[in-house]
Formats: C-alpha cells, sequence, structure tokens
C-alpha cells in the first residue's frame, strides 16, 4: 500500500510541537531483544528512530484505534504493550526505565487518538459557547472587578491570529468568534460530566476504517529499516 | 466519526493520468480504492499539507516538504468541492489542537478557570499555548 512516506517522515520531525518524546525499548520483530529507540509522539502517531539525534525515523506507529495495557515481561521491568482491534495487526511491546516513564508514556498513548482530540475539543466549544452566552446576556449588568489583567490570551507572549494563513487554514470553516465579554459578572460554565481518566477507559472506540489501518500496521509491520539494523546488530 | 466516501475522486498526477478512485477520510488519512475493492492501494497522512480550490470542482493536496507536488481531486459537484476541502483542512491534528487551544484560552480568558483541569489533562505538552517552542525531553 502506498502512502506518502517523505511527507510523513517530514511531519516526525519538523518543528510542529510533539507530544511527548524520550527512550523507550521496543521488542523487536524479528530479533526478539528489546532495542533502545528514541520515540517521538506527534497527534496519534509514535515515531521511532535510532537515536535522539537520527534525522529520519526508522518506523512508526498510527496509534488510532489502539489499546495500551501494562503487560507481564520476563525481561523486562516496566514492559507495556501496544495493541489493536484487529486481529492480524502486530502488538507492539514496550518497556520503560522505571515506573514514572511507563506510566507517564501508557498514559500519553492512550490519549493519543484523533478521536479523543475531536471529542475534547467539541467539549471545549462546547462550553465557550454556553460561556459567550452567559456573557452575552449579562452584559448589562455592571461591570465588576479588576481589569482583565494578564490575559491569557497572551500569557506566554503568543498572541492570537486567525489561522487561515497556516497550513490547513484555507477554509473559512472554522469559527474564531472572539467575543469581547467582560467576564467578570459571569458565573463559571456548569461542569460537565467528569470523563474517567484512568488509561483504560480512553481508548478510542473501534474505528469503522478498522480495515484500512490494518493495511497500514501490516506495512508499516515490515519496518525495513529497522529489520536492517536488526540484522546488522546481529552480524 | 465519519468516513466520507465518493466514487467520483480522480486524483490527477503531473503525467496528466485520471483515474478514478473511492476515497474515503478516516480521521487524518486519506485512503483511497480502486472502486471495487475493499482494501486501500494508498493513503496520504493529512498533516503538514496545504488545501486548495483550483477550479469549480477540483482541489488540490499540497504537502509542505514537496511543494511541487499537487494531488489533484475531481468532485462530481462545486458543493461537494467544497465539502471535501473542508473535510480536509479540518481533518489534521494539528487543526484540533490549534482550536482547542483557543477555547481553552477564551474559556479561561472569560471565566477564570481552565476548562482542562477537571480532566486531568491541563499539564499535557500538546494543550499548552507556548509549544510552538521546541521542549524539552520528557
Amino acid at each position: 500500500m502506498k502512502l506518502n512516506e517523505r511527507s510523513v517522515a517530514h511531519y516526525a520531525t519538523c518543528n510542529s510541537p510533539p507530544d511527548k518524546t524520550g527512550v523507550l525499548f521496543k521488542k523487536g520483530e524479528r530479533n526478539t531483544a528489546y532495542h533502545r529507540r528514541w520515540f517521538i509522539l506527534k497527534g496519534n502517531m509514535l515515531f521511532y528512530f535510532e537515536e535522539r539525534d537520527s534525522r529520519e525515523p526508522i518506523g512508526v506507529i498510527v496509534l488510532e484505534g489502539c489499546t495500551v495495557e501494562l503487560c507481564e515481561s520476563e525481561s523486562e521491568e516496566f514492559a507495556f504493550a501496544i495493541k489493536f482491534d484487529c486481529v492480524k495487526a502486530r502488538v507492539y511491546k514496550m518497556a520503560a526505565e522505571n515506573q514514572a516513564t511507563m506510566e507517564s508514556w501508557v498514559k500519553a498513548l492512550s490519549r493519543a487518538s484523533f478521536d479523543y482530540m475531536r471529542l475534547v475539543v467539541k467539549e471545549l466549544e462546547r462550553q465557550l459557547e454556553e460561556v459567550q452566552e452567559e456573557a452575552r446576556s449579562s452584559q448589562n449588568a455592571a461591570i465588576t472587578g479588576p481589569s482583565q489583567e494578564g490575559m491569557s490570551s497572551r500569557e506566554n507572549g503568543v498572541s492570537w491570529s486567525k489561522p487561515t494563513s497556516v497550513p490547513n487554514g484555507v477554509s473559512e470553516g472554522c469559527v474564531w468568534e472572539g467575543d469581547c465579554g467582560r467576564g467578570d459578572g459571569v458565573k463559571p460554565p456548569p461542569v460537565p460530566p467528569r470523563r474517567k481518566t484512568n488509561g483504560g477507559s480512553l481508548e478510542s472506540p473501534v474505528s469503522p476504517g478498522t480495515g484500512c489501518f490494518s493495511k497500514l500496521h501490516d506495512w508499516y509491520g515490515k519496518e525495513v529499516a529497522e529489520l536492517r539494523i536488526e540484522w546488522l546488530q546481529s552480524q | 466519526m465519519c468516513a466520507k466516501s465518493l466514487t467520483s475522486i480522480s486524483p490527477v498526477f503531473p503525467t496528466t493520468v485520471v483515474k478514478r478512485r473511492v476515497v474515503k477520510l478516516i480521521v487524518n488519512f486519506l485512503f483511497y480504492f480502486r472502486t471495487d475493492e475493499d482494501e486501500p492501494i494508498g493513503a496520504l497522512l493529512l498533516e503538514q499539507c496545504r488545501v486548495e480550490r483550483e477550479d469549480d470542482q477540483v482541489f488540490s493536496i499540497v504537502f509542505l516538504d514537496e511543494a511541487e507536488r499537487k494531488y489533484l481531486f475531481e468532485c462530481d459537484s462545486q458543493e461537494q468541492c467544497v465539502e471535501w476541502i473542508d473535510a480536509v483542512v479540518k481533518a489534521s491534528y494539528e487543526f484540533m489542537r490549534k482550536n482547542l487551544i483557543y477555547y481553552r484560552t477564551e474559556i479561561h480568558r472569560l471565566t477564570g478557570k481552565d476548562p482542562l483541569e477537571q480532566y486531568g489533562i491541563s499539564d499535557e505538552t500538546r494543550f499548552q499555548v507556548n509549544s510552538g517552542l521546541p521542549p524539552a525531553a520528557t
């Protein structure tokens, strides 16, 4: 199956911010030892490199629809596995250097799916609409409280601009209603139902595109570059 | 979760070969199939790309690292073309992340509260405003 591989590799190393990076040990496919690799998590893609300084990834795991579980290993103490619903898909066995790192990765990988992100975005969009609505309806009330100093939108010296000039932003479809409600008189939005935060319940549901992704997993299961390295190391 | 599929989209490569394909948009991937087959013959990861209207019914996808290469898609109608462009633009993780940060910041500005706190995810790197800077290893 073809993939825009060069662009995928570019995505791994370009300056869009990674969600998590670090060393993990990954069990090889043919050579079943655990190999030390440098991992970069971006969105729903988990890239791995031979070393931190490597220019290109040697493989990638598409995390959509995956579940992440702790697992037992004879040789590794802090082991976990990335699994998929598709029966044919490879199980990726990984190990971390310590308990804290392992937990951190398991959490991050469980929440890496596109679906999860989409849910959170929709929820915040809804909350913002509510807040803006309340701000509009209470604008007649006297404005109390301090002025909006230290405005969050500039907290880190980043000012907001419409994203239409950036990639993936050609469409006017995204809603950027910067309603300047003076929010001090507004009561906080109702608390949405609390989402369970343990990793197990946040895995994305089975994607209807599971067949497509199993093909991707299968394709990347070949991991030509990694197999070559394993072979070289075994010489 | 939605998968849009259309039977009349034809990738037109620089060699001007026109092929009819079924195209499915699933999360941030565009899978394409031969019309009567179940398994995709290819996929495009829709990150770091630009989508543009080329014509009434034609849009293009260009990847930032290979800007001279255009993937062209012809739709059945103008409406479909607009729909597809909108869908592809919104299909990137990066797009969602930016929206999320915007909503979070606005909600915080209006209410003084961080809406992500109740989910226990307010510290995640991907949700920080300044995470455009190269992060330290975690």
